[in-house]
């Protein structure tokens, strides 16, 4: 008995220890994390560039809104040329140099004047013509070296500033060819614009499709929109203090925020305290333009429409 | 002696030369605006199908810039009743606490010619919303005239003409009946400039305060005193034609109700009870005055007829019930009394009867006053140490404190219902003064006096 509360007491305890252990309360511990900027584009959004227009004619089948018809331009085919057209690579570095005419002249068949020379060297006797007329040869052979020599030098110089003139046309031409590659890479191309084209003129909006809307101002535009409106808005004491003294205004805008037309009250009452009220909602109009509006939902605020409540104005 | 004569001859006339241009403008655009706003209607309103609606139920409750150059003076004689008129005018509107006058300083066009519409965009420049041209000139016969146009700036449409012919000594009545019409044409309200203050004027020592019925344009100007000290007066109010006045006076012997006729200055008393009368009014129709009547401990509710003199006893309570005060239909009264221990304030009908307490709040309540407008109940609420001024609905629902601090007393409301004058007697060796306050709880302002002041009644308008 004695040992059955005892076991009974242990496994209590040991049971509340592991619910005291596994349950104890402990927050959620959560790190701050860096925000990731997402732009998200909502349902709404998406159906505002789907939208369309109640009073367009049905079509079954829904074309773009277009401008103009659209030159057909032709698309240019594969870049694949033909190779006859491939035109021969030009490479603006030096052509590899000609395999250098072998200096080493080959053997230059003496002139056959030699042997005859060595020919005639054995002198048989000295004959004084001949020995005279041998030094005239002599002398002429002489000269006639010189005049060789002369030539040679000439030519030599000639060819020297034949090559300099060559080299120099050469730097000219590879500079040249700088200029063209870089011309060349330039896109020359006449500058585009990606315009709304396509087959047929289509001016008029179509029905659209059936999830479409008109873009819409947001809740935060709207109250930014209200919040000015406020500010320009000084309520009589007079028309405040009376019950459901409510006017509505209508007044159309341009897309710089201006009013395009005067801002015209739609409802009417009878007494004198409704056209202060009227006088007082058209003037908070005409003080507040520009209004500041997004341009982009330009049609969503076009027309404006403001009912100048001033119930609870003073009270509460 | 009494400044009564602009009342007689005080014409005044719509301004309508030079006016019948803008008249038909404006016809035109509504004709126009109906057009347009029908064709909104049937749909062909314009390509966009779609109309922002919403709706706007907060405003700026900022007070209303309006601009007010000096009136233009036809001879140099009128410069100072011109110049004078402008000020006014300027003040009244400042004071209202619902119009914020523009410096002179920031404006751009001088008006040389107040026939001709002014150059609207050098007033919207200023964001003036409101613009008021004025002219002097003195007439053949020696009275001079003054004409003033408002305008609306920012719908470039003129708002309110008139002229008014008086003596010049009355130029300052005519700048507050201007001040008036242009209050009542930009708020929807009624004015309340063209009135004045019956108060008890205090001098002298604390010990030996002399006091002096007097009465005042509501602005503090033109001060002139009905009694000359020798008596002890409190509780002075209006008739509804603001030419007599009811006042509580210790002569000799016992308090006593009293009548003032202001124009010929003569006093009486009224009724003759065995008794001291105090807190006197007078009906909404100015023909009976209500009192009470002290009978031993007690006080009850009498009131008497003016010209028979024929009294009526509305309570019969062993309590004290006093300072009563109709409503503006003159079908019931409300009334302080203690029958319930401490005063607060019950609400009876006009030929007496049960009456039904609407005071509920902690501390006591007392000079309850109905609002002209009839939608309120003014009072004084004393509790620990202060005394505050509040109104409440005439059921007893909605009660504020508009002010609250030591010893606020006597609220009167003025003849529009949107303002309340009281007196303060901040205690010690000062004497009380008089203030005004928004119902709302804005806008309080001291009333200038030559000295102390209390007890202020405000009168119906004048005209």
């Amino acid at each position: 008995m004695r040992t059955g509360y005892t076991i009974s007491a242990v496994g209590h305890a040991l049971v509340l220890a592991w619910g005291l252990v596994s349950f104890s309360a402990k927050p959620f511990e959560i790190s701050p994390e860096d925000s990731v900027l997402a732009d998200v584009i909502s349902e709404s959004e998406f159906n505002e560039l789907t939208a369309g227009s109640k009073t367009a004619r049905q079509v079954t089948k829904p074309s773009p809104i277009v401008d103009k018809i659209g030159e057909v331009k032709e698309t240019p085919k594969e870049p694949v040329q033909k190779i006859s057209d491939k035109p021969e690579v030009r490479t603006t570095t030096a052509p590899p140099p000609e395999p250098a005419p072998p200096d080493v002249k080959p053997p230059e068949p003496k002139p056959a004047a030699a042997p005859p020379t060595a020919m005639a060297d054995p002198k048989p006797e000295p004959d004084p013509i001949a020995e005279a007329l041998k030094r005239e040869e002599a002398k002429r052979k002489e000269e006639a070296k010189k005049l060789e020599e002369a030539k040679k030098r000439e030519e030599a110089r000639r060819r020297e500033e034949a090559r300099k003139r060559e080299e120099a046309k050469k730097r000219e031409e590879v500079k040249s060819d700088l200029d063209r590659i870089e011309t060349a890479l330039l896109d020359k191309r006449a500058p585009q614009r990606q315009v709304v084209t396509g087959s047929m003129i289509n001016p008029t909006p179509t029905l659209g499709s059936p999830t479409g809307h008109a873009p819409q101002l947001s809740q935060n535009e709207i109250a930014m929109l209200k919040a000015q409106l406020m500010s320009c808005w000084n309520p009589p004491v007079g028309v405040s203090e009376a019950k459901d003294l409510v006017v509505t205004v209508r007044f159309s805008l341009n897309r710089d925020g201006s009013l395009s037309s005067e801002p015209m009250v739609l409802n009417r009452g009878r007494n004198a305290l409704f056209q202060i009220a009227a006088e007082s909602a058209t003037r908070a109009v005409r003080r507040c333009q520009p209004f500041h509006l997004p341009a982009s939902k330009y049609e969503a605020w076009q027309e404006v429409e403001v009912n100048f409540d001033p119930n609870d104005m003073f009270r509460g | 002696m009494y400044d009564q004569s602009g009342t007689h001859n005080l014409h005044n006339d719509s301004l309508g030369d030079g006016q019948s241009d803008l008249l038909l403008t404006r016809r035109h655009a509504m004709v126009l605006g109906a057009a347009a706003g029908f064709g909104a209607v049937v749909g062909f309103g314009g390509p966009a199908g779609a109309v922002l609606r919403f709706d706007l139920n907060q405003g700026n409750v900022q007070p209303l810039p309006i601009a007010l150059p000096d009136f233009l003076a036809g001879s140099p004689s009128d410069g100072e009743s011109a110049r004078g008129i402008g000020q006014i005018i300027t003040a009244n509107l400042k004071r209202s606490g619902l119009f914020a006058p523009i410096d002179q300083a920031a404006f751009i066009e001088k008006i040389t010619n107040t026939d001709v519409p002014p150059r609207y965009p050098d007033w919207r420049a200023i964001n003036a919303q409101a613009l008021v041209t004025g002219r002097v000139t003195r007439q053949p016969d020696g009275r001079i005239k003054v004409e003033f146009r408002l305008w609306d700036v920012f719908g470039a449409v003129q708002l309110a003409g008139q002229q008014y012919f008086s003596t010049p000594d009355n130029f300052r009545r005519i700048a507050h009946i201007i001040s008036d019409q242009i209050y009542e044409r930009l708020t929807g309200e009624k004015g309340y400039f063209d009135t004045r203050i019956v108060f008890v004027d205090e001098t002298g020592p604390k010990e030996r305060r002399v006091k002096r019925l007097a009465m005042m344009d509501q602005d503090g100007a033109g001060v002139r005193y009905l009694t000359n000290g020798g008596d002890l007066v409190l509780t002075p109010r209006f008739s509804p034609s603001s030419q007599e006045i009811t006042y509580m006076s210790f002569g000799q012997g016992e308090p006593r109700v009293y009548l003032f006729n202001t124009e010929t200055q003569q006093r009486e008393i009224v009724g003759n009870f065995p008794g001291m009368t105090f807190s006197p009014r007078f009906t909404p129709d100015g023909q009976r005055v209500i009192m009470s009547l002290q009978q031993g401990g007690n006080s009850n509710l009498f009131v008497m007829d003016l010209r028979s003199k024929a009294t009526t006893r509305l309570t019969d309570t062993a309590a004290i019930d006093t300072a009563p005060c109709y409503s503006p239909d003159g079908s019931r009264i409300c009334f302080e009394s203690d029958r319930g221990g401490r005063p607060q304030i019950y609400i009876m009908s006009a030929g007496g009867g049960p009456a039904q307490r609407i005071s509920f709040g902690d501390g006591t309540y007392s000079t309850p006053v109905w609002s002209p407008r009839g939608d309120l109940i003014a009072f004084t609420k004393q509790g620990p140490g202060s005394f505050a001024i509040g109104v409440m609905g005439v059921d007893g629902k909605g009660e504020r404190i508009l002010t609250e601090g030591y010893h606020n007393e006597g609220p009167t409301f003025a003849p529009n219902g949107r303002v309340l004058m009281f007196f303060r007697d901040p205690g010690g060796n000062a004497g009380p003064s008089l203030y005004t306050i928004d119902i709302t709880g804005r806008n309080e302002l001291r009333v200038p006096t030559p000295s102390f002041a209390s007890d202020p009644a405000w009168s119906p308008l004048l005209a």
